[in-house]
């Protein structure tokens, strides 16, 4: 049964984090990240590693926590919290935690040491390159290849769209690449595809200059392309064949990142608009007096109060699964709650978690309005931040209702393969 | 090594006290309570001489409510012990009881070179508790403390009076109240907090430091009354011919209002 109780464990964590982002997060450090741009500032980065947030749901052995996934949404929304352009969540909740405890989960004692737990001290980035050039969501249909030449693989392909590339670049680190290791089956084209980690310093990696993003400054998003690059056999992820449902699975925790950091990102802007609306004054009477107003900030409230209840029993699924499949090593399949009822919770997160972040930092520039579009308030920044989501990162937004439809209807309805 | 007994207070976090606006009555009732700003600084100045020169830290408080969160909290910052004296009676405690209290539980710690309080409390603010705990136990107390060092059994700590500073040398066993300036406390790590999850609180009543009869008697000081102070804008128009007249008499008024020297 779910309690909703937290532990005092989960009281003090959260009031560290909270205490050290008003130090260090603060709104001035914010707006100077967004204006300046990438690299990740590393002082935030290693701050946050000492702290313990980056992947702590890896496990102590591993260099992790251990802490559950609840927990990790708790903390994934207060960074979302200060961190309003969500480019720290993204970096670090998203990208690192989500995708580097899966990583974690299926790499070798190599991978791990090199690359893993440096990740989680703050010193290198690990990532998720999935997006190609014919697009991000279709998984199943990307073109990079591996193909075995004795205990190795050879990989060719390119990735696009894919968050921290510079700042890999620059601490070193790499990504979890899917290769198609086998002929694409027709009606099961999600098969023959295996799991990779490709260091970014890799002979044959070749690294594409940063887009120039409209938002979440701070991480750079770029590319790389990837010529005849020799990976040895334990920098396979998992086993052969297997890489879509373990990319499956680093969706799953990647979105619920997402889901809590815009919880907190919506929180920040109701926070920061309230005092505003109750001061600022129009036509003799405060801007909270007036329904139009008032009536939009309850509804948001509502909504995010709703989301986060929604993160908190994703959470509380996924503690389950992983409880159940035990870690690090997956050894059965979950017992209580399917791993596709997982998805479709998971991806009503993904979906409400942006879109409710986007309306809120929309309605607050609004409410403020000429002030509201200004730099001097963080609504701008969070409202082009949270906008990366929506656009696609981590799965686009259709996407997600295409898995809620799949468990609602059944998979035969599934509009593609 | 020295064994530094630390005092905090579970205290009321001011900052999220909210006040009636028809009486400027605290509405105290809800207000959540955290350990005491300057007595962090305590407790970290504290966990910086044990890492210097090893010792233990003793968390101690005395308290009405269940603090175990906050102590848990100081056990995460560093405190290798933490105890708390909860009674109902602490409830309207004054300082001279806390501080017979406190005295109490720190003779049944037993024996201690240092202890730290902050400078005084952030919800009643009277400064008196170090002092008065000094007192009771018969130990030298230097107050206002904003630096300290330590060699064998000697403390140079410097004071920071309002005009002047004043360097002081003086033997354990002492009670130092340190000052907001004297560090800044550190955030515990989360590994910090889960280490600190698996350490105990311990709850001592006021009967199990034998504390009874005129210790916990009718305080001496009575609080009649607590409210808000109200602020009411001054609306004053700062106009001008020019931006610098402006700026002028900008500076003028705010002269006469005392904000800057003239």
């Amino acid at each position: 049964m779910y309690d909703f109780t937290e532990t005092e464990e989960q009281k003090l964590m959260v009031k560290a984090v909270k205490e050290w982002c008003e130090r260090h997060l603060t709104p001035e450090r914010v707006r100077e990240m967004d204006d300046k741009g990438h690299p990740y500032p590393k002082d935030i980065v290693e701050g946050l590693a000492s702290l313990g947030v980056i992947m702590g749901t890896v496990p102590q052995e591993h260099g992790g926590l251990g802490l559950d996934w609840k927990t990790q949404a708790l903390i994934a929304e207060v960074i979302g919290y200060y961190d309003p352009t969500v480019a720290t969540a993204a970096g670090f909740m998203a990208v690192e935690t989500g995708w580097g405890f899966t990583i974690n989960r299926y790499c070798s004692e190599v991978v791990r040491e090199k690359y893993v737990k440096p990740a989680i001290r703050g010193e290198k980035f690990v990532g998720i390159g999935a997006t190609e050039p014919i697009g991000g969501s279709d998984v199943a249909g990307h073109r990079t290849t591996a193909r075995k030449e004795g205990d190795y693989w050879i990989l060719n392909g390119e990735k696009t769209f894919i968050s921290g590339t510079e700042e890999a670049k620059l601490w070193g680190g790499g990504y979890w690449v899917n290769a198609r290791t086998g002929p694409v089956i027709p009606e099961a084209p999600h098969r023959n595809i295996t799991a990779f980690f490709v260091p970014i310093d890799a002979e044959g990696v070749e690294v594409i200059e940063p887009y120039r993003d409209a938002g979440r400054m701070a991480i750079s998003t770029g590319g790389f392309v990837m010529k005849d690059v020799k990976i040895p056999d334990e920098y396979r992820l998992g086993e052969v064949g297997k890489g879509f449902y373990y990319t499956m699975e680093g969706f799953d925790n990647a979105r619920l990142m997402i889901g809590a950091s815009c919880a907190g990102a919506t929180r920040r802007i109701l926070d920061d608009a309230i005092p505003y609306i109750k001061e600022r004054k129009v036509f003799g009477m405060p801007l909270a007096k007036y329904e139009a107003i008032q009536f939009e900030l309850a509804e948001l409230y509502m909504e995010m109060e709703a989301l986060k209840l929604m993160v908190m029993k994703t959470a509380w699924m996924q503690d389950i699964r992983y409880k159940e499949e035990g870690l690090p090593v997956k050894v059965s399949e979950a017992k209580t709650f399917k791993p596709t009822e997982i998805a479709k919770w998971i991806s009503m997160v993904k979906w409400k978690g942006p879109f409710l972040a986007l309306k809120a930092a929309e309605k607050a520039m609004i409410w403020f309005g000429a002030a509201g579009y200004t730099k001097e308030y963080l609504f701008e920044a969070a409202w082009r931040g949270v906008m990366s989501y929506v656009v696609g990162a981590e799965g686009g937004q259709n996407i997600q209702k295409i898995v809620i439809g799949r468990e609602l209807l059944g998979k035969e309805y599934v509009p593609y393969k | 090594m020295p064994r530094i007994i630390v005092c905090l207070k579970y205290a009321i976090d001011v900052s999220q006290i909210k006040v009636d606006s028809a009486t400027r009555k605290l509405l105290i009732a809800d207000a959540p309570r955290k350990i005491s700003d300057f007595d962090k600084n305590a407790l970290e100045e504290a966990v910086k001489i044990k890492v210097k020169h090893g010792g233990e830290v003793i968390a101690l408080t005395a308290t009405a409510e269940n603090a175990s969160t906050a102590l848990r909290e100081a056990l995460a910052m560093g405190a290798d012990k933490a105890i708390q004296i909860q009674d109902p009676n602490i409830q309207n405690a004054d300082t001279m009881m806390v501080s017979n209290i406190l005295a109490e539980a720190i003779r049944k710690i037993g024996s201690f070179d240092i202890i730290l309080c902050g400078e005084a409390s952030i919800d009643s603010y009277s400064g008196q508790v170090g002092p008065r705990l000094a007192e009771v136990l018969g130990i030298p107390a230097v107050t206002y403390v904003s630096k300290v060092t330590l060699e064998g059994n000697t403390l140079t700590v410097e004071r920071s009076l309002e005009d002047c500073s004043e360097v002081i040398m003086v033997k354990t066993p002492v009670l130092l109240t340190v000052t907001k300036e004297i560090n800044v406390p550190r955030v515990p790590t989360l590994m910090d907090i889960i280490k600190a999850s698996k350490k105990e609180v311990l709850t001592w009543t006021l009967a199990d430091i034998d504390v009874k009869g005129e210790k916990i008697a009718t305080p001496s000081i009575k609080v009649v009354d607590v409210s808000a102070p109200k602020i009411e804008r001054k609306r004053i128009k700062i106009s001008g011919e020019s931006p610098k007249e402006i700026a002028e008499n900008l500076v003028k008024a705010l002269i006469q209002e005392g904000v800057i020297g003239g």
